[in-house]
């Protein structure tokens, strides 16, 4: 009696796990006769809204729907006409002329004009959120006009040498669709956070925040497709998985044709992989350590020095097996006006003695802490090389992995900023000022800014470029800032990661460009052979 | 009440001991839990002089030897710094063991106390104490904790403060129960009325009655303690680097399945005997010690 | 009757609001800057103290926490700091994803613990016994993050017999909810291809979570049965020729089924909580991986409102079991 219970329970089990097994799909699904190509990556998009929120893979989506003036391309990155097809600057550099090109449709019809053009900028300086802070100081909304529906144009109000290089970043909405739907004075905020409003090459189909969005290509584009007709895809769906395991695995099941932040193990083994090409390429994302400059014992310039160079550079390229190039330089060397420093700190223990002979605790003894972003595995492993870099010095490191909003809270004051910190900042525009701002004394407190370095020689200089119109003197400029910045050592410059994604060679029309974030692709000239 | 449990009651200590002993001898599940835990703690008193790279838990890194497949050298592998697996899983025996037992004590201290008062003293005293401790029974253990860890702050002492503040509500109730169930019986009455103190009452009577279950709980909330702590370090939000803790290092291990799957196994196994091992120990006590309460 | 429904009830309102307050203290001990998180990464000052007001984060908090029990009245979560997002929205399509596990997770639990409890039982201190004693008590000390890594690793990657993660595949458009229970819903459409889709992606969470569930079962049904079994009527019904399957149906199972339900009530909020793993591991998009994911991002409003939601369902499930103990077992009504 007993085993026959026992028996149906199994035979139970063993019917429920037939029944479950799945016919797995192999190879691209298709929508009608057009493929749907997968991307997956780690991160969620929460806010489609243009003006509100960006990081790489929300900017991913809203540059798949939307447009904007002009666009980032390629490698160096150039800056090419978009919805304006040309733009002029008057010569004292504070008022910008676009015009508009003739035949862009928002998604439902209406044409894109210099009304809609006027009305984004504005949306995006009122609201005050997400990209605001790039022209926000430097540009009044009632300051940009529609001259006529094809031409618009903004008023500086000093000049601002970096400008063109955040305009590709403002996308332009239909202020009719966005007004249609505001409730209350929110300038259609709440609508926007999962609506479409755009002109871009895709229309939103599912936007599923946690788990996927659906982007569905537009056929007739105003633009037109860089890829045959017929081997046009319907559509793309950033698929987020959360772990790199079972990314890696939905690449090699062809459950995704594209994934990134795969670690770089991980990349050795699916470069064997048949079918699976890495896309590998310098990135601009910089890794340091900041130091805190005005309190504690890294307020030190000497213990400064010894630290940096105790530090083991070889072993950040240890840890992203070689994809990664070492900083010679505040800027990384992807950015207009990058110099390599010379004698930039590299591992030299004796030197390291030396300075922190000349320090306030020669001897060492002395225990420091290293904060970094809680989950951020090579963060958390550069800080393992720290402390045992700082072992020769007697130095002990007590490594914390914080939630962001803890570490921007504890960054914004000299006298609770950590003694140590490690920061990744990607420059957003291909303007050294991007770079060299985050030195400035205003920058005290942001979270490029916990260094609370201050040389108000440095911050002069930065002061003196950003208006500065001759580009050869404002890059003899940037040199200067980049060589005393080094000589001060507010962190330890670290390395530029190389950004990597991993495709099923099918995928054609991959275009890598430096300035977008790591993992963000240009999702538009994407297409699947066969 | 059975047989048995009578005479444990009954019988003088020494003896009360020797079977008690015997009946752990005789199941066989009990003396597997006591193998593991004996096991366990000997690898955590014995830890940092037996194992063969004992600078690996102290942060020294080798990434030319990383993420190894086991070998003679190392028998369970290296990680991703290129540590000594089986060196940093069995110092975390040392610390798992540890803040196990020491939420598992803490929750006790701070529980029993509040239990027989409330038991012992009813009234609105009792209501207050039971409604807070039921608020906290109430919430989600795991949940609650990781809402504390992170307004805390990740880090293994963090991890404890927030697992003792989920726990303590397990021993009120326990101790509770038992000092209301004591309070009427017949010779707590007899001894009051002979004039003897509350805390005499106390310590000659209910103390001694409440060991009993208050040893298997604790017994089995090691394992669990052991568990959460786990839990939280595969979250994100346990022990920091490069304190070897068992659940921090799956979560890292995690990104390396499946090509270096090794990784993650060891350390899961031992967690799973340390915990299998407290708690077949706790049920085989149960058994012998408070055999009334064998439930689910 | 009524008077002790009523007074449950009270409580329970009582209790949960005491979860808000701590809630709340949990959220504000924080040394974090929400504000900043509100802003964006490369949010310059204005931008961040425009988010504080935006949030009344500027507010004292006595005030802060009046607005957030007023909002929670009217059904409002609040909104997330990291996404701007309703958090009350966020939950409304996260809960469905996690109740259908748990309910799957559950059913696993009852349909294998009760006859594996029964079996030990017929067959105490046996070998079957002991194997099943240790399979109970490994249900409760397997760490479930772990053992679903290891399902994952057989059944996905190497056998390839199952998907890794997820709920259902990112192809699929799953037609409009109708109770947002996947498994439910085709049942009741009839789209079998798609509810075995939906089945090969929960299949193994579900088991993970039913673990520790299925091993309580087994041991309530075990000692259950080893004490109807000693009981004299069973004795002399066996005497009398009464087949022992008869036996444990009518008698044994019947005994079981007050603590059964005692377990699923007590397990039902539990497993509401340990899903947290379970989710993580398998990218469930439940509210346990909201919760987590928000933990981290230092997003403390998506956790309270999970913490909410968990408790709420733990004092439900709690007092659904104290009243139906009421009416099974009249002996237990207490005033």
């Amino acid at each position: 009696m007993n085993d026959q219970l026992s028996r149906r329970g199994l035979l139970g089990g063993a019917a429920l796990l037939a029944a479950s097994a799945p016919g797995v799909s192999w190879a691209f699904e298709r929508d009608g006769n057009r493929k749907v190509l997968v991307f997956s990556g780690n991160q969620a998009v929460p806010v489609l809204d243009p003006h509100i929120r960006y990081d790489w893979s929300t900017r991913m989506i809203q540059q798949g729907v939307y447009d904007a003036l002009l666009k980032y391309e390629g490698d160096p990155p150039r800056i090419v006409p978009w919805l304006a097809e040309r733009h002029e600057v008057s010569p004292n550099g504070l008022t910008y002329t676009f015009h508009l090109v003739g035949n862009a449709k928002f998604h439902n019809g209406d044409p894109v004009d210099a009304e809609a053009v006027r009305f984004s900028f504005e949306r995006g300086l009122k609201l005050n959120a997400g990209i605001a802070w790039m022209l926000k100081d430097f540009l009044k909304p009632e300051k940009i006009v529609a001259v006529d529906p094809r031409t618009v144009t903004f008023t500086l109000e000093r000049p601002f040498a970096p400008f063109i290089s955040y305009v590709p970043w403002w996308y332009i909405v239909n202020p009719k669709q966005v007004m249609a739907n505001q409730e209350g004075d929110d300038l259609g905020r709440k609508w926007m956070t999962e609506n479409d409003a755009g002109s871009g090459p895709f229309k939103l189909r599912r936007f599923d925040a946690n788990t996927l969005m659906h982007l569905e290509n537009v056929p007739d584009y105003w633009k037109g497709w860089p890829m045959a007709e017929a081997a046009r895809p319907s559509g793309i769906i950033y698929r987020i998985i959360r772990e790199a395991a079972p990314r890696k695995a939905a690449l090699q099941r062809r459950e995704a044709d594209i994934i990134t932040n795969i670690t770089p193990d991980d990349i050795e083994q699916l470069a064997r992989v048949p079918g699976v090409a890495i896309e590998n390429h310098k990135g601009s994302t910089t890794f340091g350590i900041k130091f805190n400059c005005q309190q504690g014992p890294t307020a030190d310039i000497n213990l400064r020095k010894a630290i940096a160079y105790a530090f083991d550079y070889d072993a950040l390229l240890a840890i992203t097996n070689g994809f990664a190039a070492l900083m010679t330089s505040p800027f990384p060397a992807s950015m207009a006006g990058h110099i390599d420093v010379p004698g930039i700190p590299r591992k030299d223990v004796d030197k390291a003695r030396d300075f922190l002979k000349r320090s306030g605790t020669p001897n060492g003894g002395l225990e420091l802490e290293y904060v970094h972003v809680q989950g951020l595995e090579e963060a958390r492993r550069v800080g393992l090389v720290l402390l045992d870099s700082l072992r020769a010095l007697d130095i002990k490191v007590n490594i914390v992995g914080q939630p962001w909003t803890t570490m921007t809270s504890r960054g914004s004051k000299p006298d609770t900023a950590p003694n140590m910190m490690s920061i990744y900042v990607t420059p957003v525009g291909t303007d050294p000022d991007t770079v060299a701002y985050q030195y400035h004394r205003a920058s005290w407190g942001l979270y490029y800014g916990t260094a609370h370095y201050d040389n108000p020689e440095v911050s002069r200089w930065i002061d003196e470029a950003r208006a500065e119109t001759d580009n050869a003197k404002r890059m003899a400029l940037y040199a200067r800032i980049q060589t005393q910045i080094v000589a001060d050592q507010p962190e330890i410059f670290g390395m530029v990661a190389n950004r990597i994604w991993a495709r099923r060679d099918y995928v054609n029309g991959f275009s890598f460009s430096p300035v977008r974030f790591t993992g963000e692709i240009d999702l538009y000239p994407l297409w699947v052979a066969g | 009440m059975s047989a048995i449990a009578e005479e444990t009651v009954a019988a003088p200590p020494r003896r009360r001991l020797r079977l008690a002993l015997w009946l752990l001898t005789r199941s066989f599940s009990s003396m597997l839990g006591l193998f593991l835990v004996t096991a366990i703690v000997a690898l955590a008193l014995l830890g940092p002089w037996i194992v063969p790279y004992p600078d690996d838990v102290q942060g020294g890194i080798n990434l030319a030897n990383k993420l190894q497949p086991p070998s003679f050298a190392h028998w369970l592998g290296t990680d991703e710094v290129g540590n000594d697996i089986l060196t940093r899983v069995i110092i975390g025996a040392r610390i798992s063991l540890l803040v196990g037992i020491g939420i598992t004590v803490a929750a006790a201290i701070i529980g029993v106390p509040l239990g027989i008062l409330a038991g012992l003293a009813g009234g609105r005293l009792r209501e207050v104490i039971m409604r807070f401790t039921d608020l906290f029974l109430s919430v989600p253990g795991l949940v609650l904790a990781i809402a504390l860890v992170a307004a805390l702050g990740p880090g293994i002492v963090n991890a404890m403060i927030a697992l003792i503040l989920v726990w303590w509500p397990g021993y009120v109730r326990l101790a509770e129960a038992k000092a209301l169930s004591i309070r009427d019986e017949a010779y707590i009455e007899a001894a009051r009325v002979a004039g003897a103190s509350r805390a005499r009452i106390l310590r000659r009577h209910v103390l001694p009655n409440s060991i009993s279950p208050l040893i298997v709980k604790m017994s089995m909330d090691i394992g669990q303690a052991i568990l959460a702590v786990a839990s939280l370090g595969f979250i994100g939000l346990g022990a920091k680097p490069p304190t070897p803790e068992w659940g921090a290092m799956i979560s890292i291990a995690r990104g390396y399945m499946p090509d270096w799957w090794w990784y993650a196994v060891a350390p899961g196994v031992f967690i799973y005997l340390a915990v299998l091992g407290f708690n077949l120990l706790g049920d085989g006590l149960r058994d012998i010690l408070d055999p009334r309460s064998n439930r689910g | 009757m009524a008077g002790y429904i009523l007074r449950r009830i009270g409580l329970a309102g009582l209790m949960l609001f005491g979860l808000v307050c701590l809630t709340f203290v949990i959220a504000n001990v924080a040394p974090s800057d929400p504000a900043a998180l509100a802003a964006g990464p490369d949010a310059g000052r204005s931008q961040i103290e425009q988010a504080r007001r935006e949030y009344g984060l500027d507010k004292p908090l006595p005030e802060q926490f009046l607005r957030y029990v007023t909002d929670l009245a009217q059904g409002n979560f609040g909104r997330s700091i990291a996404t701007g997002r309703s958090v009350g929205t966020d939950l409304a399509r996260y809960f469905p994803a996690t109740l259908e596990l748990v309910i799957l997770a559950m059913l696993l639990g009852v349909l294998l613990g009760v006859p594996l409890g029964v079996v030990s039982a017929l067959r105490k201190d046996g070998p079957v016994d002991h194997v099943t004693r240790i399979f109970a008590v490994s249900g409760i000390a397997l760490p479930p993050f772990w053992f679903g890594l290891l399902l994952q690793l057989a059944f996905a990657t190497w056998l390839g017999l199952l998907p890794t993660s997820g709920r259902i595949s990112v192809f699929t458009e799953p037609p409009d909810p109708i109770t947002g229970l996947l498994l439910l819903d085709n049942t009741l459409r009839g789209q079998w291809p798609l509810f075995r889709e939906a089945l090969s992606y929960i299949i193994l969470p579900a088991i993970v979570l039913s673990l520790p569930c299925l091993a309580s079962i087994l041991r309530v049904n075990r000692s259950e049965m080893v004490e109807a079994l000693r009981m004299d009527y069973v004795v002399a019904a066996r005497a009398h020729g009464v087949t022992p399957w008869r036996i444990v149906m009518v008698h044994a199972l019947k005994n079981a089924m007050l603590p059964t339900l005692a377990i699923i009530g007590l397990r039902w909020g539990w497993m509401m909580s340990s899903t947290v793993l379970v989710e993580t591991v398998f990218d469930w998009p439940g509210i346990g991986l909201y919760a987590v994911s928000s933990a981290i991002a230092g997003d403390f409003k998506p956790v309270m409102g999970v913490t909410l939601i968990v408790g709420l369902n733990f004092m439900v499930a709690n007092l659904i079991v104290d009243l139906l103990y009421g009416v099974l077992d009249p002996r237990l009504r207490r005033a």
